[in-house]
């Protein structure tokens, strides 16, 4: 479990907060989005979770451990992350790329060299194809299979997810949400997923935190979102998909006759 | 000219010589630059300062450098020469580092610390990496700038193959001097294939014709030693050179002999050199051409040379800061004297004929004036004059020429090298040369040489100047060059360097022919080989 307790942060020395007193706890196996507009603090809460941000105020702890208290390095290798750009390194083969963090944690090239397999099958790219093959190689959704390989090599319990598919196209978004369904059931990891787009975030989150402004509006489950908002922020926030969605099914229908 | 054909063993010494002095260099700057690169990248209040000083010696022109690290080592020879080289070829390397390490995506930066890499693990396993290709431009750039500015070393002793290119320009010999270039260009174009050569071998996917990529895991290795075989090669060449090609013997002596750049000097060394390999056992390391009195007399003071031939007035007012004396024979009982005392080098013999500064003017335009002596020129018949920078400063030079002939004037001081001073007044550049006067060009383009009728300029005598401790250890050295005393007259010494000026022969074969015309090759002395 992660759990944030009054935690805040801010980029220029306390004029304005990226992210303010905030609490949330996350519980194991659970996949949390943090669904908001850009700026909203989401992406700066999820690096504060693997100190790639450092924490002004408040405290983070995972499975009872005080992540203020660890060693950065040794923090990152039990939690897996994957971002937008991907950033898979150029000069190795994709195996290579795949099994990085077990070699940082001293495992011999053999053994990776079958967990590199596994782990290309796991995201769906047939070992015998790509494990050779270089980044430049790949296309966009491709490599982002790659970055979630990755990020689950060393088996963490956790996954830090910030909007990794962001950059690709809408088809290509909707396989990759798929895998991730099916990834999450078949492994049961502790996942925080930060996105702006609502849709990856109903598809996705098994509880939903709205953000705004640095603090949370509404923590929940997608029905309580929707049918019980906490709030007019989080209300509006569904008001232009569900117009959208209306236009949409209007146009459905007008089809019929035709 | 089918002397250059002579040269050719040479030409391989010099080349290992100037392929070990760039490689060594090169590595030395590799091994600084890196480190230094880095540095910059991660310390950032560091990364101006870094980058401005490496700058800054880029600018420092090259002879300065090497002139300046001349006196900071007290040594001539390869030492300044490496440093002045790894110090040029900082610039590249770092530069070319820190831009390699700052062109690393930020996505790829992200990921590393993402999945946590420790600082060094992401310089090791992404950075450096990434930035591999970069760093390996400069190191590119670095070791062609490095064979170029190589040249120049000749003029500290070096070697390499800049020792054809100064010793052409002291006997305005054009293909000597090409002998030098051409292959330096040929050696830059090798280095920068090999180090291209180094670069595709490191290449993860290196590109290949397809027939060839069964070859690719041989390929790469040869392409990855290659700069490393070229260096080893270099040395090679360099230890067969210098060892000699006859053979280790393992009670031969090597010794140096040196001179400054110019024909006379160079035909000076050359006989001295002959004289000691046909009368004695020992072998003979030629450092000729060296940049000048200063350098070559520290070089001999040091140890670093053994023997050079110099003249008793220029050891006087140059190294000696002595009042001019007019009296030959005084000046070389008191020139002796002093480099005993102070220097423990001595004075052997003179060669026999005498040479000092001679007043050269165009013959038509002398007669033309109507001059035969300096006191001939008239206060209102201003000349433009081309000196050499020594002869304009020394107290035996202009200074004391004006004040010994009030009559001149001297409306202009042009810098002329000695090379091509005589060239200069024949073409009317200038009017007036301090020449010298055993010089064969003063014939050969024509030129007077206006009568010193007021005993100005002494006559100086030209001796060879050897260690001390050499001569303890091996006095047959002493009695081989004592062979030479006498033995030149000024026709001779006139004759010899205009057939090296003005007939393209060598120094070598031109004082090998006079020394076998006087019978100074043979063997009437049986105690000398023995």
């Amino acid at each position: 479990m992660i759990r944030y307790q009054g935690v805040s942060n801010s980029y220029d020395g306390g004029k304005t907060w990226a992210v303010h007193d905030l609490s949330l706890d996350i519980e194991d196996g659970e996949t949390m989005v943090l669904l908001g507009p850009s700026g909203c603090g989401k992406t700066t809460l999820l690096k504060m979770t693997n100190q790639l941000v450092p924490l002004a105020s408040g405290s983070i702890q995972i499975e009872g451990d005080e992540i203020s208290d660890m060693d950065p390095v040794q923090l990152r290798r039990r939690i897996g992350y994957v971002f937008q750009g991907v950033g898979l390194f150029p000069h190795m083969t994709i195996a290579e790329n795949a099994t990085i963090v077990p070699k940082l944690l001293g495992r011999g090239p053999n053994e990776n060299q079958s967990l590199a397999r596994e782990l290309l099958a796991l995201v769906d790219l047939d070992p015998d194809i790509y494990a050779d093959r270089f980044p430049d190689e790949l296309s966009g959704g491709q490599s982002q299979r790659v970055g979630v390989a990755r990020a689950l090599a060393a088996d963490p319990h956790y996954l830090l997810m910030d909007e990794p598919f962001g950059a690709l196209d809408a088809v290509t978004r909707k396989l990759l949400q798929d895998e991730m369904l099916r990834l999450k059931k078949q492994l049961g990891k502790t996942i925080v997923f930060v996105t702006h787009d609502i849709f990856e975030a109903l598809s996705l989150g098994d509880r939903i935190a709205v953000l705004n402004q640095g603090r949370i509006e509404q923590v929940g489950t997608k029905e309580e979102l929707v049918r019980q908002p906490a709030s007019e922020y989080v209300e509006d926030l569904f008001k232009s998909p569900k117009a959208q969605l209306k236009e949409f099914q209007a146009l459905l229908d007008g089809e019929k006759p035709l | 000219m089918s002397d250059i054909a002579s040269y050719l063993p040479e030409l391989w010494l010099r080349t290992g010589e100037h392929i070990v002095l760039t490689g060594v260099a090169t590595l030395t700057a590799i091994l600084i630059a890196l480190p230094l690169g880095i540095l910059a990248t991660r310390v950032s209040v560091l990364r101006g300062p870094i980058l401005a000083v490496v700058g800054i010696l880029q600018t420092i022109p090259s002879l300065a450098m090497l002139a300046f690290l001349l006196a900071l080592t007290g040594q001539i020879g390869a030492l300044p020469a490496i440093i002045a080289l790894t110090l040029y070829a900082l610039l590249p390397v770092v530069r070319n580092t820190v831009a390699g390490l700052e062109g690393v995506s930020s996505n790829a930066i992200e990921a590393a610390n993402g999945i946590g890499m420790t600082s060094l693990q992401r310089l090791f396993l992404v950075e450096l990496p990434m930035a591999k290709n970069v760093i390996l431009a400069g190191i590119r750039t670095a070791a062609v700038i490095g064979v170029g500015i190589a040249t120049l070393s000749a003029f500290i002793g070096a070697g390499g193959l800049g020792q054809f290119i100064n010793r052409g320009l002291a006997l305005l010999n054009t293909e000597l001097i090409l002998l030098g270039a051409i292959p330096a260009a040929i050696l830059a174009l090798t280095v920068d294939g090999s180090i291209q050569a180094l670069d595709w071998g490191l290449r993860r996917r290196p590109k290949i014709a397809a027939p060839l990529r069964p070859f690719l895991p041989t390929l790469r290795i040869m392409a990855m030693a290659a700069p490393a075989l070229l260096l080893i090669l270099g040395i090679g060449a360099y230890l067969s050179g210098t060892s000699g090609a006859s053979g280790i013997g393992a009670s031969t002596t090597t010794i140096r002999i040196s001179s400054k750049n110019f024909t006379e000097q160079l035909l000076l060394a050359e006989m001295m050199a002959q004289m000691i390999e046909e009368h004695t056992d020992v072998r003979v390391d030629r450092r000729t051409g060296m940049g000048g009195t200063m350098i070559v007399h520290q070089a001999l003071v040091q140890g670093q040379i053994d023997i050079y031939a110099e003249y008793s007035g220029t050891a006087l007012t140059a190294i000696l800061n002595l009042p001019v004396v007019n009296d030959p024979d005084a000046v070389f009982e008191q020139v002796s004297q002093a480099y005993e005392d102070q220097f423990d080098l001595v004075w052997l013999s003179p060669f026999g004929f005498t040479n000092t500064f001679a007043f050269c003017v165009r013959r038509a335009h002398a007669v033309e004036n109507n001059w035969q002596s300096i006191s001939d020129v008239r206060a209102d018949q201003p000349l433009r004059a081309g000196f050499a920078p020594e002869f304009a400063d020394r107290p035996d030079g202009l200074p004391g020429l004006l004040i010994a002939y009030p009559n001149l004037n001297i409306a202009s001081v042009q810098d002329v090298d000695s090379a091509i001073m005589y060239s200069a007044v024949a073409r009317s550049e200038v009017d007036v040369i301090a020449g010298f006067s055993t010089d064969g060009r003063i014939d050969a383009f024509d030129l007077l040489v206006l009568q010193d009728d007021r005993s100005y300029f002494p006559p100086y005598y030209p001796s060879p100047v050897v260690r001390q401790s050499l001569l303890d250890t091996h006095p047959e050295i002493g009695d081989a060059l004592n062979r030479l005393a006498g033995t030149i007259t000024n026709e001779s010494m006139r004759d010899m360097n205009y057939r090296v000026d003005e007939e393209g022969g060598t120094p070598a074969s031109v004082a090998r022919a006079f020394l076998e015309e006087n019978g100074l090759l043979t063997q009437n002395d049986a105690a000398a080989t023995e």
